[in-house]
């Protein structure tokens, strides 16, 4: 199990270090015993060769490469922290936190912030990704591996809209307005696929995307739009910071109310949790975009990459 | 209880110590620098270390075996080596004669 999940993470180092370290590693891996630290020591060292990637790793990939990273990088913080963006709706959708919106400047300019850009993430996410998108679909018509990379994100799609429909028909059969432990758990296995769906999504429009020759005008549009999002994570993150910090001062006794699936928590520690997700996720995706930033100000004289 | 200190257990410093010896690949510099300093290092810790130390130019990779690949100190490493095994007996030979000194006063 460690064993898997340690070749897992190996999938979280930066393009560059996978391919000119990634074997040797593998083969690491496969003589030494795994164990729970084996697992932190690699998450820890993918993070900083994120954050502080070798210099001498530069030259590994290539520019059509490096912004495919870059934007897929982008495209799975965004996921992670749309996650979190889910948990914040969902703790203060209801209309106490409303009603403390309305009566403090902070709490409801901080909430409106929020969704506005999630707005506007989103569409920049649904632009940058469309014409890629229709280049893998056109060509998934004639390559039978891509067809299969392709349809992949489609099933687990479906699979997770049926596994909601199911849960919603439960939820309305039950008369109880209050919550329930059963509910709790049922919610957690819903976010649970949900994370699994998004993951399978996140990981085959990757390889798509490395599979598929594209313009490199348009992975320079994707990469915009990678810029736009990781903008509008940051922001969203200081919105957030500042209605946690406001809910506390303004609305204590919302701040400590139970949270959570089980209730296990209060509403401040929840939405602290969710921030600290928020940061790590945009601070990927500010890293992913600094990288593909360096790609785009290099010259190229290809088109096609 | 047994102090050790965290420049000591450099993994970029036992790496070089390690390849001092010779050219090792991943797997024998962990299973050296565990007999040598008793420091068990992760294979992230491993590579991240000789990631830096290669774009240092402090080390060089030969040619793959299999999916192995060695890695020999260069010029550069052996003397940045050097200077730094030094520093440290500089440090260690110092403090053992003012320890001496302490207890001969005691």
């Amino acid at each position: 199990m460690t064993r898997r999940l340690a070749q897992l993470i190996l999938l979280c180092y930066p393009l560059a270090f996978r391919r000119r370290y990634g074997e040797e590693m593998r083969a690491l891996l496969d003589e030494t015993p795994t164990r729970a630290a084996t697992v932190l020591d690699l998450s820890r060292c993918a993070l900083a060769a994120h954050l502080h990637p070798p210099a001498s790793l530069a030259d590994v990939v290539n520019i059509g490469d490096r912004l495919r990273a870059s934007t897929s990088g982008v495209l799975a913080c965004w996921v992670a922290f749309a996650a979190a963006g889910f948990g914040f709706y969902k703790t203060t959708e209801d209309s106490p936190y409303q009603s403390a919106g309305n009566s403090h400047l902070l709490l409801g300019g901080a909430h409106l912030t929020i969704q506005i850009l999630a707005i506007l993430a989103s569409v920049a996410v649904l632009a940058g990704a469309l014409p890629l998108s229709v280049l893998a679909l056109h060509r998934a018509r004639r390559q039978r591996s891509l067809r299969m990379l392709v349809s992949l994100p489609i099933a687990a799609v479906a699979v997770f809209a049926g596994l909601t429909g199911l849960l919603i028909l439960v939820a309305h059969s039950q008369p109880s307005q209050h919550p329930s432990t059963a509910g709790g758990v049922a919610f957690i296995v819903w976010g649970l696929a949900g994370l699994a769906c998004s993951a399978v999504c996140v990981l085959a429009s990757r390889r798509a995307l490395f599979a598929v020759p594209v313009a490199r005008r348009w992975l320079l549009v994707a990469f915009a739009c990678g810029a736009l999002v990781t903008a509008a994570m940051a922001a969203m993150a200081i919105a957030t910071a500042i209605y946690t910090i406001a809910l506390s001062v303004d609305a204590s006794a919302l701040a400590a109310e139970p949270n959570g699936p089980l209730q296990a928590t209060s509403v401040s520690v929840s939405l602290v949790l969710l921030l600290v997700v928020m940061i790590l996720a945009g601070t990927l995706a500010a890293t992913a975009t600094r990288r593909g930033w360096r790609s785009v100000t290099q010259p190229d004289t290809s088109e096609a990459i | 209880m047994r102090y050790t200190s965290e420049r000591s257990t450099d993994p970029g410093l036992l790496v070089l110590t390690s390849l001092a010896e010779g050219p090792k690949h991943g797997y024998a510099i962990t299973h050296d620098v565990e007999q040598l300093a008793g420091v068990r290092l992760g294979p992230g810790t491993l590579y991240g270390a000789l990631a830096r130390l290669e774009s240092n130019g402090l080390i060089e990779a030969l040619p793959a075996e299999d999916r192995r690949r060695p890695y020999r100190l260069t010029g550069k490493g052996s003397a940045a080596l050097s200077e730094q095994l030094q520093a440290l007996e500089y440090v260690a030979r110092s403090g053992l004669a003012r320890l001496r000194v302490a207890k001969a006063l005691q």
